[in-house]
């Protein structure tokens, strides 16, 4: 996926989420607060982190700002339960969270103050401690004088620090320049087809940025997850200070959470990609194949029809950039564009029942190795779980002889297995589904005409070179 | 101007941060950072030792944590030995080793924050020795030979590429 950051930026977020083992709903909470997915102020969470420090330092009296270091840096404070263990009946706590004293206003919770500790690690580590320095520096002037403004005054810094950090590693203009484009080109309309997705990547193609067809179709689907929560934001723009519209705040921040912790996407792939070593349950190749089908999450179960041209016509775009990128190699420009090698949406369809029926067998033999004692079943369950042991001894596949070695390797393997049979299984029934409504085969072919046209167009420059 | 456009391609960024595949596993700033704020005889943590001395990424890290909580420190010599007597600078502190048996490290300028601990460095190898308390402004160690650490302390900081971490 495509996305507005740069490397170092994902090694630092990585960094923290992995150190911290952040749950998955923290690690979203931090991305939105790193790009600055906060309203109506995205600046609130730092000064909710300098406060925190503040309480903290008045809490524990620190010698100087490494103890403020120590805290943020520690992962054994990256839970709700693990903060208010620690801090639960000190000075600045009351039974829900910390307070600070001059600062009647403020308050943070147990899994607040955990969030915040993480964005703390953030800005102190980031750009892999280039300026760790200089943070620490901050924390020794927050320690020596922990009040309300000490606090604010750091909230200031941290703010600026987080901001120059954005325009250096999250070089958002042109996504932001796409969905502005994007919403244009749906005049205010929320609800959008399988047909404008292609309609707008043609207008895109036609203006010369010549995006990808799934980096497109990938901006509709956070704009499907994101645009009833941007509904209404332009009377938030206009908060005046930090406190205002308390509850507009909340709503959006519980909504927008939501959706990228609900995003599931990271796990499948993150699933196909860590898969883990053992036999061979999947091949190389199929993993491909099925990161390749489930990268538009939900858009493989809801828009099979933008999944197929994203399989077919998106890889054909991918192979004429990489084949400008490297210069040389494998079919010329013209002959790509032409899609006279996209693959057919009959074939990939049947491509996506051989997974998900492969996938279907592998969760049967799992079933087998799993359950061993089988007296007390039905008829019909031992019957199936026998049918499952026989077809486990036809597999010709790596690791599939040795049964230790196997049920093993299953067991590691289980909870992957079970996500992506079941998102298969939903492609599949959805491929179905629109093969029913249109012939695949001519829908192909009025496709491949409208992909060739415009890839030949935005390519015929290089072709003719 | 309208914020939605704006938004959404944070919301972007967000939801392809929460995909980009993780990192190679490396030694953590925590574990780090626990290293570097240890004290004198404490137990250490041998996973971050080893990878000290093996990994320059988690050198080069190490020495940014523990330069930001120094109380001073200087990565270079700024004069060279004269070979007998070596003199140095390390921020306010003028560091010197007085040859005899054994040699004596005279630390001066520790008027207001008297550092605790000195930490040098050359190359990938470290030593880490805790201080005495200033006597009338001065801090004298003894570098004596039959204890390793002092020993290695005394060679290294004849060196002026050796860095200097006063904590």
């Amino acid at each position: 996926m495509t996305g507005g950051y740069d490397e170092r930026c994902a090694a630092d977020f990585a960094a923290v989420g992995e150190g911290r083992d952040l749950s998955r709903a923290d690690r979203a909470w931090l991305a939105r607060v790193v790009t600055g997915a906060v309203r109506p102020n995205r600046d609130r969470p730092l000064w909710d982190l300098a406060h925190a420090l503040a309480a903290l330092a008045q809490a524990t009296g620190p010698r100087d700002g490494r103890d403020l270091v120590t805290l943020a840096l520690d992962p054994g404070l990256a839970t709700a339960e693990a903060c208010a263990a620690r801090f639960s009946g000190s000075a600045t706590a009351d039974t829900r969270g910390l307070v600070l004293e001059g600062e009647a206003g403020w308050h943070t919770g147990w899994s607040g103050l955990a969030r915040l500790l993480a964005l703390g690690e953030f800005v102190l580590t980031a750009e892999d401690l280039g300026s760790f320095g200089t943070v620490t520096g901050w924390l020794d002037e927050l320690a020596a004088a922990p009040d309300a403004d000490g606090a604010a005054f750091l909230a200031k810094r941290l703010a600026r620090h987080l901001s120059a950090y954005r325009n250096a590693h999250l070089p958002l203009a042109r996504e932001e320049r796409r969905f502005r484009a994007l919403l244009g080109f749906l005049g205010g309309r929320r609800a959008f087809s399988d047909a404008d997705i292609l309609a707008f990547w043609q207008a895109e193609m036609a203006s010369g940025e010549r995006p990808g067809f799934r980096t497109v179709a990938e901006h509709f689907v956070t704009f499907e997850a994101g645009a009833h929560l941007v509904d209404g934001l332009d009377g938030l723009s206009s908060a005046a200070s930090l406190d205002a519209h308390q509850g507009w705040e909340d709503r959006l921040d519980a909504a927008l959470s939501d959706l990228t912790a609900a995003e599931p996407t990271a796990t499948l792939a993150a699933l196909l990609a860590d898969w883990p070593e053992g036999p061979k349950i999947l091949t190389g190749a199929e993993r491909e194949d099925l990161a390749d089908f489930l990268r538009l999450e939900p858009f493989h179960r809801t828009r099979p029809l933008t999944t197929l041209r994203a399989a077919s016509f998106g890889r054909v775009q991918s192979g004429i950039a990489n084949r400008l990128r490297r210069g040389t190699g494998g079919a010329d420009i013209a002959e790509r564009a032409a899609c006279t090698e996209a693959e057919s949406y009959a074939a990939l369809t049947e491509r996506a029942a051989a997974l998900a029926a492969h996938l279907a067998r592998m969760l049967r033999i799992a079933a087998a190795l799993r359950i061993l004692e089988r007296d007390g079943l039905s008829e019909k369950t031992r019957a199936a779980l026998d049918a499952a042991e026989a077809d486990l001894r036809r597999v010709r596949r790596a690791g599939f002889e040795d049964r230790a070695g196997l049920t093993a390797g299953f067991a590691a393997a289980e909870t992957a297995l079970l996500r992506v049979a079941e998102e298969t299984a939903r492609l599949e029934r959805a491929l179905a589904g629109l093969a029913r409504q249109h012939p695949p085969d001519a829908g192909f072919e009025a496709d491949r005409a409208v992909f060739a046209e415009a890839l030949s167009a935005a390519y015929a420059g290089e072709a003719a070179a | 101007m309208s914020d939605e456009a704006r938004l959404l391609a944070e919301l972007h960024a967000a939801r392809a941060l929460m995909r980009a595949p993780p990192p190679t596993p490396r030694v953590g700033h925590a574990a780090l950072w626990a290293h570097a704020t240890r004290a004198g005889g404490s137990p250490v943590d041998l996973a971050v030792v080893r990878a000290l001395r093996t990994d320059p990424d988690a050198t080069r890290r190490y020495r940014t944590l523990l330069a930001a909580q120094a109380i001073a420190h200087a990565t270079l010599a700024a004069a060279a030995s004269d070979g007998a007597l070596l003199r140095r600078r390390v921020g306010p502190f003028a560091l010197e080793i007085l040859e005899g048996t054994p040699p004596l490290l005279i630390l001066r300028g520790a008027d207001t924050r008297p550092p605790r601990t000195i930490e040098a460095w050359r190359d990938d190898e470290a030593v880490r020795l805790d201080l005495p308390p200033p006597v009338e402004g001065a801090i004298v160690l003894a570098l004596d030979s039959a204890v390793p650490e002092a020993e290695a302390l005394g060679r290294m900081l004849r060196d002026p590429r050796c860095a200097v971490f006063l904590l």
